[in-house]
């Protein structure tokens, strides 16, 4: 606690916050989430939309969790964690159920599933259920903006290669001649999304911006 | 109309083509984190299954008999994560008491399988499906067999890896990504077994 | 803190109960139980009412020259000023990723005017092609008879790779077809 004190409340929420995006972004240097980095980022589109559901549900989960850290037992904290995660899940599905149909059915059972994205459950273990709201709220902010930063990285690639022309929300922002004519269809099937992750961990590892196992 | 979806089509659409691992994405962290070695291999692919075909079981009776008849599909998330987490607890418990040997093969990897996503996604892909509870049962084991059988041939590609010379940035989960996605591509292949 | 200790060593011990964990666990679940049938049944009836208007919107596209329609139970029958210009069915066919829910349309002589698929879970890139009007276009004119892939004796040529997809849809589309022209023709 003295450490903490140290810092002004104001600045380590700001520290919380940028950690998550760089320092301990979920996807390139914590390896979690992966399911949804792959399955979801076929496209812009549907990048964002997971980004912002995963941002929703981990910020509400860590407020929660955090508030009720105090008098949550020990014994059943993940049980505890699961329900007010699940929660917030199934509200979320059923929020983008009636208002976004489209993004609704094009993220599938992989809305459902960030239920049992490690990086929800991570974050409530290792950082909501020790802290307090403020920066909780800080961590979620930051694992989330990051975890949307890398899904969108990875569906750039994938998205201008597979179609050969980037759109976001129906609106085309720009189609390569070529290519949009015989896109390279692999990049939006599934080798594709492995293919994407696995040269864009290389290349980070590359960079040095992450350490070499 | 679901009724004549037949269980051989069920059973080898989950194990070859809409492979967990390689088209769904599900169980990555087991894939990538337990796919080192042979033995390992096997023992979680055996458990995964397992509580897969199990939380289908609960979880498809459920819905048909619960959800469906109340309308209340929309619980479905919490209900069905509830039912796998205490699953896993009893499976856990029960091979404990009767077969110590089995635990020992299996019981570390149980508690990893509440949180993983294979097992809520086949009983969301049975739910979302329309399965009955003989077409989830079929599901479920197929997903499972897929499920083992990539984590296998992953395991025996990966063991080779570890002795191959892999540029330094590329070694480790890189170039085990790398090697899934021409797994995945091999596999694209079986689409059009049926 | 250490000034009411009296205060907080009652709250120690409920917090310290046996029981304690398993009430609290219980309490966590009534609470989100009730917060999602709340919340559930608020969105239910979105849900439902988004799903029409995608419906009419749909039927506007297959049928251009529609007036006014009229939903008889299974079918919609639609209307052109006074004449009947054709029937339309909502139908699910069983794809691998899951249900390939769809959307029919036939003329009054029971051959296929148009059909548009309304939401798929197919694989991206391979079966969602049965969305596209390249796909979807082999269909017009089609009467029930010749709805069916070629190698199963119908006219549809099925999307390379995607076969189950294919198939799921004209095969669903047939068995569908079949019972709504009978129930069509029952009833006049």
């Amino acid at each position: 606690m003295s450490q903490l004190k140290e810092i002004s409340p104001g600045k380590k929420f700001w520290v919380e916050f940028v950690k998550g995006i760089v320092v301990t972004n979920p996807v390139f240097v914590l390896v979690l989430g992966l399911c949804p980095a792959l399955a979801v980022t076929s496209s812009i589109d549907n990048a964002l939309g997971m980004g912002a559901g995963v941002i929703f549900v981990l910020l509400c989960s860590n407020i929660i969790i955090s508030l009720i850290r105090k008098i949550t037992p020990d014994m059943v904290r993940i049980p505890v964690f699961i329900v007010v995660i699940a929660t917030f899940v199934t509200i979320l599905s059923l929020v983008f159920e009636a208002y976004i149909p489209p993004l609704y059915e094009s993220l599938g059972i992989y809305l459902a599933l960030i239920v049992v994205n490690c990086i929800i459950l991570g974050r409530a273990e290792a950082f909501a259920q020790k802290n307090p709201v403020l920066y909780s709220i800080a961590d979620a902010f930051g694992i989330g903006i990051g975890f949307t930063v890398s899904l969108l990285l990875v569906s750039l690639f994938r998205e201008i290669l597979g179609t050969g022309s980037l759109s976001i929300f129906g609106f085309t922002l720009f189609s390569i001649p070529v290519l949009s004519e015989t896109p390279m269809a692999f990049f939006i099937m599934p080798p594709g999304a492995f293919l994407v992750l696995g040269l864009l961990l290389a290349l980070f590892r590359w960079l040095g911006v992450l350490k070499n196992e | 109309m679901n009724n004549s979806t037949s269980l051989i089509t069920i059973f080898i659409g989950m194990v070859l083509i809409n492979n967990m691992v390689l088209t769904k994405f599900l169980g990555l962290c087991p894939f990538f984190g337990v796919s080192k070695k042979l033995g390992n291999a096997i023992s979680m692919g055996v458990a995964v299954t397992l509580v897969m075909l199990l939380a289908s079981l609960a979880t498809a009776i459920i819905h048909n008999y619960i959800l469906i008849p109340f309308n209340v599909e929309f619980m479905n998330i919490i209900i069905y994560i509830l039912v796998i987490a205490s699953l896993v607890q009893i499976v856990e418990i029960t091979i404990r008491r009767t077969n110590i040997l089995l635990y020992n093969a299996l019981g570390i990897y149980l508690p990893l399988i509440t949180t993983n996503c294979a097992v809520l996604g086949i009983t969301l892909i049975n739910a979302s499906a329309g399965f009955s509870i003989l077409q989830s049962i079929v599901s479920a084991i197929g997903a499972g067999v897929g499920f083992t059988l990539v984590l296998i041939i992953m395991s025996g590609i990966r063991e080779r890896l570890e002795i191959a010379e892999i540029p330094k940035s590329m070694r480790g989960l890189p170039v085990a990504f790398i090697t899934a996605a021409f797994l995945a591509l091999a596999f694209m292949g079986f689409g059009g077994l049926l | 803190m250490e000034n009411n200790k009296n205060s907080k060593s009652a709250g120690r011990k409920i917090l310290e109960s046996k029981i304690y964990p398993l009430v609290f666990l219980v309490i966590i679940v009534l609470i989100s139980v009730s917060l999602i049938m709340v919340i559930g049944n608020i969105t239910q009836a979105k849900i439902a009412q988004q799903r029409d208007a995608e419906i009419l919107k749909q039927l506007n596209i297959i049928f251009p020259e529609m007036t006014d329609f009229k939903y008889l139970d299974k079918y919609y029958e639609i209307y052109a000023g006074n004449d009947i210009a054709g029937f339309a069915f909502t139908l699910k066919g069983k794809g691998y990723g899951g249900d390939i829910n769809m959307l029919a349309g036939i003329d009054s002589n029971y051959n296929v005017k148009a059909i548009s698929i309304l939401s798929n879970t197919e694989t991206p890139g391979l079966g969602t092609k049965i969305a596209e009007s390249s796909f979807t276009d082999q269909f017009k004119g089609l009467g029930q008879q010749d709805v069916g892939l070629t190698i199963d004796g119908g006219k549809i040529d099925a999307i390379t790779g995607a076969t189950i997809s294919s198939k799921a849809v004209a095969d669903a589309l047939r068995g569908q077809m079949e019972e709504i022209i009978e129930l069509i023709k029952n009833s006049n």
